[in-house]
């Protein structure tokens, strides 16, 4: 057992802190969360330095890394600013799942680029009327002569108004009992006749994450775009949530802490009642209770993410580490508005947006109810 | 009898002030150990120079040689470290200037003699040369020490000692033949060269509102702005600014850029080095604003705010247009 | 071209609180963040700069405890090719001219067309170490540089002078140059960088390794030994508003209303 960061992972650290420093302070954070915009030079920025590609292989322009170093990197920006770090670290958002079954043609086409920040990639999986639930997909992939025809729409699909390409999950054997053994991954690149995005707006956080609906009618795609096998599509994605569900932890945990370092700034500079208001009991045990919550996540977070790293994926612990990460950090960062008064629930003392953006952790890549669920199942087939 | 040295420095065909402050901080100590005070020219063509430190030293050695004219540490250090061998001055003051810290470390270190430089005080207790210098970017002073030595050479900061006018001193004018023999090949002065004006001339302006490192961000210079405009005044900045690229050169405060005197000047994030400071200190009205309460800013300001810029600067600026509305 | 940096790992000051040690001669240290001197910074990255148009290699020199390891690996990291570090407990207390020393010793064995160092450090100031280190080798320097431009076996500089002049100066190489602040604008550490600083020399050398003598080196080796540190004395302080925002934007505008500058 070592609990310890080793020099690399330092130096990782240190390296992402100080890009945060100057690039993503408050204010910045602040413009874009009132402007709903995403952040693209800051994105590209952050991936010609390799922050975003930690986990691809170097071959590829990737750093080679592992998930351990994700969540640092993640932990880190989410940190600095929730909204920004949320929108940079998830540029590459679903590409995974072409790293792990994609051809070698699909990798150099599109995890190269990928990596060097040239582009931005959307995973469009959730529909209006599917959420949590993916087994059963309205989206359809007819085989056509050329290749694949498309139809159907997408919900809350991140980065859908930059992303450069969609892998597009969709329902290849409408047939298939249960239906999940019918769907596949279609790669879908922008532009192509057919694809209609729509910006989704007034999203409570991760404004940054620009979000939209897209809309697939008769959107053609060549033969060689199917990502993975045919009718595998269910359990590729399910499998990348077993992984992608652990850097959500990672932000859970790096924007409580971020809320909470501000808290505690501001009540060690804060007089009421002539000293500051970190002598108080009420607000000090407050602080020490959110210091502790977010260490215990962080532990989770850590150990989710190196099990990954092992090989010894754990969908039990992922599920645990986002689950537990993200209550965490809603309760925390409320709590972070709490100490600040009346004006933590102002914009520009920053901690309303955090609140506003950890919500968001509960809710995607599975909400909770659904990571308990997992945790459920697990336990039942071991204990 | 003993000398001390104070080493004249001139630029384009003046003297600088830190030769003044030199003579004033120099005729006191030579007084107190009982020394000749003794300006060192070195130039071509300097004998209007020679003139004026007459007037305020014993003595004025003068070595004029073509090759004097522009500074040059390497040609300085060899004429120099000639004249204190020879003539053994107990002490050799030189301005922390541009020219000194270029010519001082090198120059001490061929004469074997100990060196103390940036001094905003000096005296000797006993034998011993005992100065102040300022560390951490002024938060601390220090009291160092000397290593024991029949000579010593000390750079004194500008603008820290205030230049007395003296009665005509008398002082004899001794040239001395240069000892350069040959020309420097390894260094040579080219030019000089003054970076283009800009649309804003900072030093005419009656209000400046300044910027420094606290600021964090190029986008969070709106907000100052706006302050600024409020004001009817201009955007000026200390030289973090200038180092990234936010600003102008034009637009820096300090010795490295100019020397301003407005009848307001407003300081926000900006922690004051003495090279900002020598530069606004003799504003007429000097508010500054800074987290940090022990920032050396405050010892030059009428007004201090200890908070957070962006917190204090917009709520300022809308009671400034409130009240020039009303 | 092979390039020499000469850097430090100093506490960050600027916006950090300071206070003085029991000791009296020290600041307190635990509570301030280390990183690289930021003339080194600069000079550092003015080195990768002249790497990238010219070819050749450099090596990264501080004297330091363990702890300035990290800004080795950090200037490893932004593009140096090899990294010594001067580490022996009679290096301790040294001075600018101390250090110059050590240096001195280490460099002077190895090839170098050109070595750099920040015009001063950020903790005491001295700016000197370039230049005693130029007259130790018996080549030429120049400080505050603004601007390098390589010509053949030569630099044309351009020094900073007071009151934003400049002074063009041409070189002959070898040399060291003390570089001024805002010559360029320092990159950030990439994970590219991080990843390939691990398989970089990083060594650690002793007084005994460079061959100094213990007296030449620490305090009785120094110019200049610190007798006490102190909170600078107030000359004139300033009336510190407080009251909340309000209240000191009420005062501020008074009193600029006072003035007629409103």
């Amino acid at each position: 057992m070592n609990f310890e960061l080793n020099e690399e992972q330092k130096d990782i650290k240190k390296a992402v802190r100080e890009f945060c420093e100057k690039e993503f302070t408050p204010e910045i954070g602040l413009e874009f969360d009132k402007k709903e915009e995403h952040p693209t030079d800051l994105y590209r920025k952050a991936a010609e330095l390799g922050f975003t590609s930690l986990r691809f292989p170097e071959e590829y322009g990737g750093q080679g890394y592992g998930m351990f170093e994700e969540c640092l990197v993640t932990e880190e920006m989410c940190r600095a600013d929730p909204g920004l770090g949320v929108a940079v670290m998830s540029g590459t958002f679903a590409s995974d799942i072409i790293m792990e079954h994609g051809t070698e043609e699909q990798k150099k086409k599109y995890i190269t680029p990928l990596c060097s920040g040239k582009f931005i990639s959307a995973g469009a999986f959730t529909e209006p009327a599917h959420g949590s639930d993916i087994a059963r997909m309205d989206t359809t992939g007819v085989k056509s002569s050329g290749g694949w025809v498309i139809n159907g729409s997408k919900t809350f699909i991140t980065n859908a108004p930059v992303a450069d390409f969609f892998l597009v999950l969709c329902q290849t054997d409408p047939k298939a009992e249960p239906s999940y053994r019918g769907q596949s991954i279609i790669a879908v690149d922008k532009g192509t006749d057919g694809i209609d995005v729509t910006k989704l707006h007034d999203k409570m956080g991760i404004r940054p994450a620009i979000t939209g609906e897209v809309g697939f009618s008769d959107v053609e795609a060549p033969e060689e775009n199917l990502v993975g096998g045919l009718n595998r599509g269910f359990y590729q994605v399910m499998g990348f949530f077993d992984v992608s569900r652990v850097p959500i932890a990672a932000q859970a945990v790096g924007i409580a802490q971020g809320a909470f370092e501000r808290a505690f700034n501001y009540a060690k500079e804060r007089e009421q009642f002539g000293r500051p208001i970190i002598q108080f009991q009420g607000v000090s045990f407050k602080l020490a209770e959110m210091a502790m919550r977010i260490e215990a996540a962080r532990g989770l977070t850590y150990k989710a993410a190196w099990l990954i790293d092992q090989g010894k994926t754990d969908a039990m612990m992922t599920s645990m580490a986002k689950a537990f990460a993200s209550r965490m950090a809603v309760e925390v960062t409320d709590w972070a508005i709490q100490v600040h008064g009346g004006y933590g629930y102002m914009g520009d003392y920053h901690v309303e947006r955090f609140h506003r953006c950890a919500k968001i952790t509960e809710i995607y890549e599975g909400t909770s109810e659904i990571q308990k669920l997992t945790i459920m199942r697990y336990l039942m087939k071991r204990m | 009898m003993k000398e001390l040295f104070v080493l004249a420095e001139h630029r384009q065909g003046e003297l600088r002030d830190v030769t003044f402050e030199m003579l004033t901080k120099g005729r006191e100590i030579s007084q107190k150990i009982n020394a000749d005070l003794t300006a060192v020219l070195l130039g071509h063509d300097v004998k209007e120079f020679a003139k004026t430190l007459a007037e305020q030293a014993k003595k004025v050695l003068i070595i004029d040689d073509v090759r004097l004219e522009n500074f040059n540490a390497e040609t300085y250090q060899k004429v120099l470290s000639y004249l204190i061998s020879e003539r053994q001055p107990s002490l050799t003051l030189i301005g922390h200037t541009a020219f000194g810290v270029d010519l001082a470390p090198s120059l001490a270190t061929e004469l074997k003699m100990p060196l103390a430089t940036d001094c905003i005080d000096l005296d000797f207790e006993g034998e011993r040369l005992v100065v102040i210098r300022q560390v951490y970017g002024g938060k601390v002073n220090v009291k160092a020490m000397l290593r024991k030595s029949e000579s010593y050479i000390v750079t004194l900061r500008p603008a820290t000692f205030e230049a007395q006018e003296v009665k005509a001193a008398g002082g004899q004018m001794i040239e001395v033949a240069s000892p350069l023999s040959e020309d420097i090949t390894y260094k040579r002065f080219i030019e000089y060269v003054q970076p283009p004006a800009g649309e804003v001339d900072i030093t005419a302006a009656d209000v400046i509102v300044a910027i420094g490192r606290g600021i964090k961000d190029a986008d969070n210079m709106p907000v100052i702005e706006k302050l600024a405009k409020a004001l009817g005044g201009v955007l000026a900045c200390s030289r973090p600014i200038v180092d990234k690229d936010w600003l102008p050169t034009d637009r820096q405060v300090g010795t490295s850029g100019k020397t301003v005197k407005p009848k307001l000047y407003i300081a926000v994030g900006i922690s004051g080095a003495f090279q900002h400071i020598s530069g606004m200190k003799n504003a007429d009205l000097i508010i500054a604003v800074n987290k940090d309460g022990k920032a050396p800013i405050f010892r030059v300001a009428d007004y201090g705010v200890v908070e957070d810029l962006f917190k204090v600067v917009p709520v300022l600026t809308e009671r400034i247009l409130e009240e020039k509305s009303s | 071209m092979e390039i020499i940096v000469c850097v430090k790992h100093v506490p960050e000051t600027a916006e950090a609180e300071v206070t003085i040690d029991e000791s009296g001669k020290r600041i307190k240290t635990e509570d301030l963040v280390y990183d690289i001197n930021e003339w080194d910074d600069y000079a550092l990255e003015e080195a990768v700069l002249l790497k990238e148009k010219h070819g050749g290699s450099i090596t990264v020199i501080t004297v330091g405890t363990e702890e300035a390891d990290k800004t080795l690996r950090k200037c490893l990291a932004r593009g140096a090719d090899r990294a010594k570090r001067l580490a022996d407990k009679a290096f301790e207390e040294s001075d600018a001219f101390a250090t110059a020393k050590i240096l001195h010793k280490t460099i002077q064995n190895l090839p170098f067309d050109l070595i750099l160092t920040g015009a001063q450090a950020g903790d005491d100031g001295f700016a000197q170490v370039g230049g005693i280190l130029a007259e130790l080798l018996g080549i030429p320097h120049a400080t505050m540089i603004k601007k390098i431009d390589v010509t053949e076996g030569s630099v044309k500089v351009n020094r900073e002078l007071e009151g934003g002049l400049e002074q063009v100066m041409e070189i002959k190489l070898p040399a060291v140059l003390a570089i001024q602040t805002g010559i360029n604008e320092p990159r950030y550490v990439s994970i590219m960088g991080v990843r390939k600083a691990r398989q970089k020399e990083l060594k650690v050398l002793n007084l005994a390794d460079i061959g100094l003598k213990e007296e030449e080196v620490g305090e009785s080796g120094s110019w200049i030994t610190v007798e006490k540190m102190f909170i600078p004395p107030v000359e004139k302080e300033a009336e510190i508003l407080t009251g909340g925002l309000d209240n000191i934007a009420t005062k501020i505008v008074e009193t600029l209303r006072a003035r007629g500058l409103i």
